[in-house]
């Protein structure tokens, strides 16, 4: 697996999309600092940024680069190596590659220019992010033999998450807001990476005080210890749990 | 020897069965040109071969062990793809390193004549992007051979290549095959399958009709050319006739 590793992430690391990621990244970060005077208001705009981009770019980027692979992926499904390998050290290698991109991009003016608690949370969940949503996509492109169709998916998929799924509970909270359902938000919250995410980060800006009861809810499970280890294991099994499957389909697939 | 045995393989996909019933032994030291219309079924029986598709029905018998979950056989297997594609970033030198790294190939193990023979040489420096298709099929080509496969299966090898590389390519099949490799040629040019073949495997609707030495099919239609024979035989041939081992 190691080998394989090895030699695509040092294709990875010249790939301009990644290149231009990291680039992006530094430049919307250090714009933001340079922009805004107060630092804590500059993190909040950039952890919207992040929070929508980094799943968004990991997915698709993922999808098409496995595609683009896929006559080289055939050609290591020849050589005496288990299917499961191949995936893992591809998996292993895209996230890698982005996750170099986002810490040089976001970390470097993080660490410049507001470093302390809210800084390492974003980075942390960013780095999450991109391994969950790198996970996902690929699980998309091995399920699916047409490379649009797979696009499609995940950009419905990054929709509903970013989203959708945030409306949902707005519904859910404001029509029901007569019944004692908050403790029901925090687990559909917790089933979607990019809502805990921006929990774990709103929890360290301390604006889950503007939220009123709901942000009190949220405070009270993840502002605990417990809570944040319960929520950064809901983010490890968000990585697992596609990457698995996306392993388990190639293994199983015709190609 | 047999090198490989195929038995009563068969391949469905949904209601469709691309292969069905193919029953034929492949000995060492053999040149195998396995042709047939699109969609009879080549790239499927390969793929099977290569592992890459799972059979429905039959097995495959590789140096006298049936093929199946372990992969280890497929190091004495060498494949080169119709379409090569490989990581565009890495050199040409690093793609190298790479096969040989995950082989577990000692140096001085690879047979590096083709490296040279067909220019690839020239090439250790460049990046995969910076190459043409053609110089991309030569380097697919190197990396066929270059583990000194006891299998070798060669999907359409000198579509792309020009006439004096395709020449040295089929030079390096021939020393393969004195080396005892067993070789799987799809090719749809008739002069280089009569050339090279030992025998003809043709495949219809996923059926394997015959696999004979082009000069049988020759020699019962009383035609020189393989090209002007092929359809005469068909002609000739009991309509279910299928191959038998």
């Amino acid at each position: 697996m190691w080998k394989v590793y090895k030699y695509t992430l040092l294709d990875l690391v010249r790939n301009k999309f990644a290149m231009g990621y990291a680039l992006m990244m530094l430049a919307v970060s250090a714009g933001l600092f340079l922009l805004e005077p107060d630092n804590t208001k500059a993190l909040i705009t950039l952890t919207q940024v992040m929070l929508a981009l980094t799943p968004l770019l990991a997915l698709v980027f993922t999808i098409i680069w496995f595609y683009n692979q896929y006559e080289f992926t055939v050609l290591l499904a020849v050589q005496p190596l288990h299917r499961g390998a191949i995936t893992r050290a591809q998996y292993a290698a895209v996230s890698t590659a982005l996750l170099g991109s986002f810490l040089f991009g976001a970390g470097l003016p993080i660490v410049a220019w507001a470093p302390g608690p809210i800084g390492w949370t974003l980075l942390l969940t960013g780095a999450a992010l991109t391994f969950v949503f790198c996970a996902i996509g690929l699980w998309i492109a091995v399920g699916q033999r047409d490379r649009a169709k797979a696009v499609g998916i995940g950009l419905v998929a990054w929709v509903v998450m970013v989203l959708v799924w945030d409306a949902l509970l707005l519904w859910i909270m404001y029509g029901f807001s007569d019944y004692p359902i908050e403790p029901l938000i925090v687990p559909l919250a917790a089933l979607n990476p990019i809502d805990l995410s921006r929990i774990l980060i709103m929890l360290k800006i301390d604006l889950a005080a503007l939220l009123g009861y709901s942000g009190a809810v949220y405070e009270k499970f993840f502002g605990t210890f417990g809570g944040m280890a319960v929520s950064l294991l809901a983010l490890l099994l968000w990585s697992l749990l596609p990457a698995w499957a996306a392993v388990r389909a190639f293994v199983r697939k015709d190609l | 020897m047999d090198r490989i045995v195929f038995e009563g393989l068969g391949k469905r996909y949904g209601k469709h069965w691309a292969l069905r019933g193919v029953n034929t032994r492949f000995a060492q030291g053999e040149i195998v040109m396995v042709i047939g219309p699109n969609g009879s079924g080549k790239t499927t029986l390969l793929k099977c071969l290569l592992g890459l598709v799972r059979s429905t029905e039959g097995a495959i018998t590789v140096n006298g062990n049936i093929i199946g979950t372990d992969p280890a056989y497929r190091a004495g297997v060498g494949y080169m793809p119709q379409y090569a594609e490989f990581p565009r970033e890495l050199t040409v030198d690093q793609l190298l390193r790479m096969m040989t790294d995950i082989r577990d190939a000692r140096s001085g193990s690879t047979d590096d004549r083709l490296i040279a023979h067909l220019g690839v040489d020239a090439l250790l420096d460049k990046r995969i992007s910076a190459l043409s298709g053609g110089m991309r099929q030569k380097v697919s080509a190197v990396l066929a051979f270059r583990y000194r496969p006891n299998i070798l299966v060669l999907d359409e090898p000198t579509a792309g290549l020009d006439p004096v590389s395709a020449n040295k390519l089929l030079d390096a099949v021939m020393r393969a095959k004195r080396d005892g490799a067993t070789v799987l040629i799809t090719s749809h040019i008739m002069e280089e399958v009569q050339r090279l073949g030992d025998r003809v495997a043709y495949l219809e609707d996923g059926r394997l009709r015959f696999a004979l030495p082009p000069e049988t099919i020759t020699d019962v239609t009383g035609e020189k050319s393989l090209a002007v024979a092929l359809p005469k035989y068909l002609a000739q041939l009991p309509a279910h006739h299928v191959e038998g081992l």
